[in-house]
């Protein structure tokens, strides 16, 4: 069997090559990403960015989820085009067990192979990562991702792994083929919705439905993480429902009329399921960049719209504005930042954490940010980063000093835009630390003189240009985590879209030669196979769009239920960027696969019957 | 109704019938069929396109479910077997041939003809993969690939995949359909020793020329069964075929 599985390889190489790639890519982005977390986690100290360990959690798990994705979609679509040598098989003697052990067998040898590439392939990848992440001072200047020797066992584990589960739903209903199969030269109307697909496609509904419902009752955090993961289980729902979808929507497209438009209507109404599977990837592309860039835009708007609607002030200084001090001043809120440990619980229960406290003065804080705060003694509240309880009594360390005990007797909301978590009236400890004071003009005050006599103080900015300083910091800190996190999986994902558009067309030649003979130019049959691609890629951007308005729902719920006013800030350009890529690269992709395809002249193609 | 034993045919088709399609699109493509083929002879099965032949012969063969009736491979009930006794008689006691002779491209001419036996577990000795090649006459092409070869020699080595595990029936679909006429002999030649050494053939065909090589011919129109000759010469198979096609 397996020296079967040897030829296999050798003949159908194009297949192969697809699903070898696959398996390749997927194994080095997975370790890569495992050996920079575990490098940034074992980082000692305050030396990383302390984003890092959870970015880089997201980059591994979403790496996961692709490699699995795109080798099982993969893997399935080859074993899909290979029905007829495997009708062939059967129609000989070959029992089902048989032809299930060929693929396994096949999906070995493709595991290990693409483990002995991918994890060489791996450090490269992990040299981009790197320098991303240095780019952008994640991580310090000198941090390097570090190998460790058992990194060979899980690399050949996770490509194994992943190709034999990628293979075995596909084996399984390939082992069901019937031998009559082989004598048609097209498949039958092979049923396209199989149970399986409805589970998943209902199941994976199911997940996504269940987070757009529960993201706006999760808080500024809980509610952004969960919104910012819908998109992922929307995009396998749909796609486990695509080859329903896919031929639908793919028909809509604007085809233009005449023979080439009508032909290419009727090959993605005749091959539903090579639609689906070539549409696969590329909605899932679609839904994970567009749907997470939509919502990481979206919620850092939403962030400097309530930054701006509850800050009341109109200068801010860089420094201690005393009260007083400045004629024509009504209302100063000196806010120092200090970094402190809260300790929660004792005992087994004990849990400390490391926050962001504020020192403030509670009637100005509550004048210039429009929230209540009641602070009276040792009391403290809880500020609008959250992490702490907002009652009760927690132990408190502030730059070293223990400051015991301190009740929390209040909480202002939390906000999108985070913030300190720890609110401390002045006098508990000294506040020597960043200190930026809010400056309220008194009534019938001149603005520029108030504010060229503040500049003696500190750096002093209008509360627009500080609003707008605040925003660009936020933007660009949003676009650098979503570069991070997108870049490389994203890449992975429209490689997997090449990949499928090379396998749907490999085994088209025949279907070529035909329409040739039957007097279609080469230059037509190039056309037409490029209006098929079009529309199948028309298709699944829409459908990937549909994915991702699942996360712009919870979006929408989860910044009203926070912040009281519902936002989608979509980035309308870089969608564009997205979908021009796309089509460009799956045009490029068509026209020399079905090019090379329609190499030789049709009667050598069709004279060689197998 | 037949009155031969169920023991001296290869295969026996009792009532059998195969509908594709429902309501108004039915089409009733083997319709009440009772036909015996006898062992050791060959069969011809002609008729005009669409009249059931190849669905006759796939139901004979077991590869094609059918909806009423039984067909019996000697004692064996076909019609009762369950997809693993279907493939062990794939492998052991029926034999298939086509009009696009349906080798695996990726294995050389002497791989083909062994496939059935590996399948079967067994570990061919080249021994005998070569002499039944050589049978077919193509020893020398041994290690080609099927695109290496001629229609013909494609077909030739088909029959040798057929032969390898000496089936108790060959069926064969129109298997001198894509190949001219001195291929054609060759194959027809070959099927005609064959069957003088006591092999039972099924041959579908179009060709009356290659349908007066067989035994008997059968004439089947809209799925039944409306004619039969015993030993008759190519004229007279094409002057019936013609009368029934009109
Ligand atoms: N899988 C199928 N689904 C639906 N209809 C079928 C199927 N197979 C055969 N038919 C129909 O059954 C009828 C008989 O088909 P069959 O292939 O047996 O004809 P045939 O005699 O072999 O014709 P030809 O000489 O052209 O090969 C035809 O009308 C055909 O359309
Ligand atoms: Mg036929």
């Amino acid at each position: 069997m397996l020296g079967m599985s040897r030829a296999g390889l050798a003949e159908r190489w194009t297949l192969f090559v697809g699903a070898l790639l696959s398996v390749t890519l997927g194994v080095a982005l997975v370790q890569s990403s495992l050996l920079l977390l575990i490098s940034a986690a074992t980082l000692d100290g305050a030396s990383a960015d302390e984003a890092a360990v959870p970015m880089l959690g997201i980059v591994l798990g979403g790496a996961v989820f692709l490699a699995g994705f795109v080798i099982s979609s993969t893997f399935a679509f080859t074993v899909d085009q290979r029905r007829r040598d495997l009708a062939l098989l059967r129609l000989v003697g070959g029992s089902r067990r048989q032809v299930r052990r060929l693929l396994l067998g096949e999906a070995l040898l493709l595991g290990l192979g693409g483990a002995a590439l991918g994890v060489p392939a791996g450090l490269g990848v992990m040299a981009v990562q790197t320098w991303l992440m240095r780019r952008f001072a994640f991580v310090p200047a000198g941090f390097t991702g570090e190998w460790r020797m058992w990194i060979l066992g899980v690399s050949v584990g996770t490509g194994v792994v992943l190709a034999v589960a990628g293979v075995l739903v596909a084996a399984r209903r390939a082992a069901g083929v019937r031998p009559l199969e082989a004598l048609r030269e097209s498949g039958p109307a092979a049923r396209v919705m199989t149970a399986g697909r409805w589970v998943a496609g209902l199941f994976f509904f199911g997940g996504a439905l269940a987070l757009v419902i529960v993201a706006p009752h999760g808080g500024p955090a809980g509610g952004q993480a969960m919104a910012m993961n819908v998109a992922m289980p929307a995009a396998v729902a749909v796609v486990a429902f695509g080859p329903l979808l896919v031929p639908l929507l793919a028909r809509l497209m604007p085809f233009g009329g005449g023979v080439l438009g009508s032909l290419a209507r009727a090959a993605v109404r005749d091959a539903r399921r090579r639609s689906a599977s070539v549409a696969a990837p590329l909605i899932v592309l679609v839904a994970l960049v567009i749907g997470n860039t939509g919502a990481g835009a979206s919620f850092t708007a939403s962030g400097i719209d309530e930054v701006a609607r509850s800050t009341h002030a109109d200068f801010v200084v860089e420094g201690r504005v005393p009260a007083g001090s400045v004629p024509g001043v009504s209302t100063v809120s000196v806010e120092t930042s200090l970094p402190a440990q809260v300790t929660v619980g004792s005992g087994e229960d004990q849990e400390t954490t490391d926050v962001t406290a504020l020192v403030i003065d509670p009637s100005a804080y509550a004048a210039v940010h429009g929230t209540p705060v009641d602070l009276r003694g040792r009391a403290v509240a809880r500020g609008p980063g959250g992490e702490v309880p907002s009652s009760g009594p927690v132990r408190v360390r502030v730059a070293g000093a223990d400051l015991g005990e301190l009740p929390v007797v209040a909480a202002v909301p939390e906000m999108l835009s985070g913030g300190a978590s720890l609110l401390l009236p002045t006098g508990l400890v000294p506040a020597t630390g960043p200190t930026t004071s809010f400056v309220t003009l008194a009534p019938g005050a001149d603005a520029s003189s108030v504010g060229s006599r503040l500049t003696s103080i500190g750096p002093v900015s209008t509360i627009g240009d500080w609003l707008r300083a605040d925003a660009e910091l936020r933007n660009s800190t949003n676009d650098k985590v979503l570069l991070v996190v997108l870049g490389l999986g994203g890449l992975y994902a429209l490689i997997g879209v090449v990949n499928s558009i090379v396998i749907g067309a490999a085994t088209r030649r025949r279907e070529f030669a035909e329409a040739r003979v039957t007097g279609l130019t080469r230059g037509q049959v190039v056309r037409a196979a490029l209006l098929e691609a079009y529309a199948v890629t028309g298709a699944a951007l829409l459908l990937g769009l549909l994915a991702a308005s699942a996360a712009f729902v919870a979006v929408l719920s989860t910044t009203s239920a926070v912040t009281g006013v519902a936002t989608l800030d979509l980035p309308w350009p870089l969608f564009a960027a997205v979908a021009a890529l796309i089509l460009t690269v799956t045009g490029l992709t068509s026209l020399i696969t079905s090019w090379s395809a329609t190499r030789h002249p049709p009667v050598t193609l069709l004279a060689a019957r197998e | 109704m037949t009155t031969m034993t169920t023991t001296s045919a290869a295969v026996t088709l009792h009532g059998v019938s195969r509908v594709f399609g429902r309501g108004p699109a039915a089409v009733r493509a083997v319709d009440d069929v009772t036909l015996d083929f006898p062992r050791g002879g060959w069969t011809a099965v002609m008729g005009p396109s669409g009249s059931g032949k190849s669905t006759l012969l796939h139901c004979a063969a077991g590869l094609e479910r059918v909806d009423t009736g039984r067909v019996l491979l000697g004692d064996t009930d076909l019609t009762a077997a369950g997809d693993a006794d279907l493939t062990a008689l794939r492998r052991t006691r029926i034999g298939f041939v086509f009009q696009s002779f349906n080798l695996i491209g990726a294995l050389t001419a002497e791989q083909n003809v062994a496939l059935p036996l590996r399948l079967a577990g067994k570990r061919p000795s080249r021994s005998v993969v070569r002499a039944t090649l050589d049978a077919v006459g193509l020893a020398d092409r041994a290690r080609h690939k099927p695109r290496e070869l001629s229609g013909g020699q494609q077909q030739r080595v088909a029959i040798a995949r057929a032969m390898v595990t000496r089936p108790e029936v060959l069926f064969a679909d129109e298997p001198t359909g894509a190949l001219d006429s001195t291929a054609a002999r060759t194959v027809l030649d070959l099927m005609r020793a064959m069957a003088d050494a006591g092999q039972s053939i099924v041959m579908v065909t179009h060709d009356p020329g290659a349908a007066a090589r067989a035994d008997a011919v059968v004439f089947l129109r809209d799925g039944r069964v409306v004619d039969r000759l015993i030993g008759a010469d190519a004229r007279e198979v094409a002057d019936r075929l013609a009368a029934w096609e009109r």
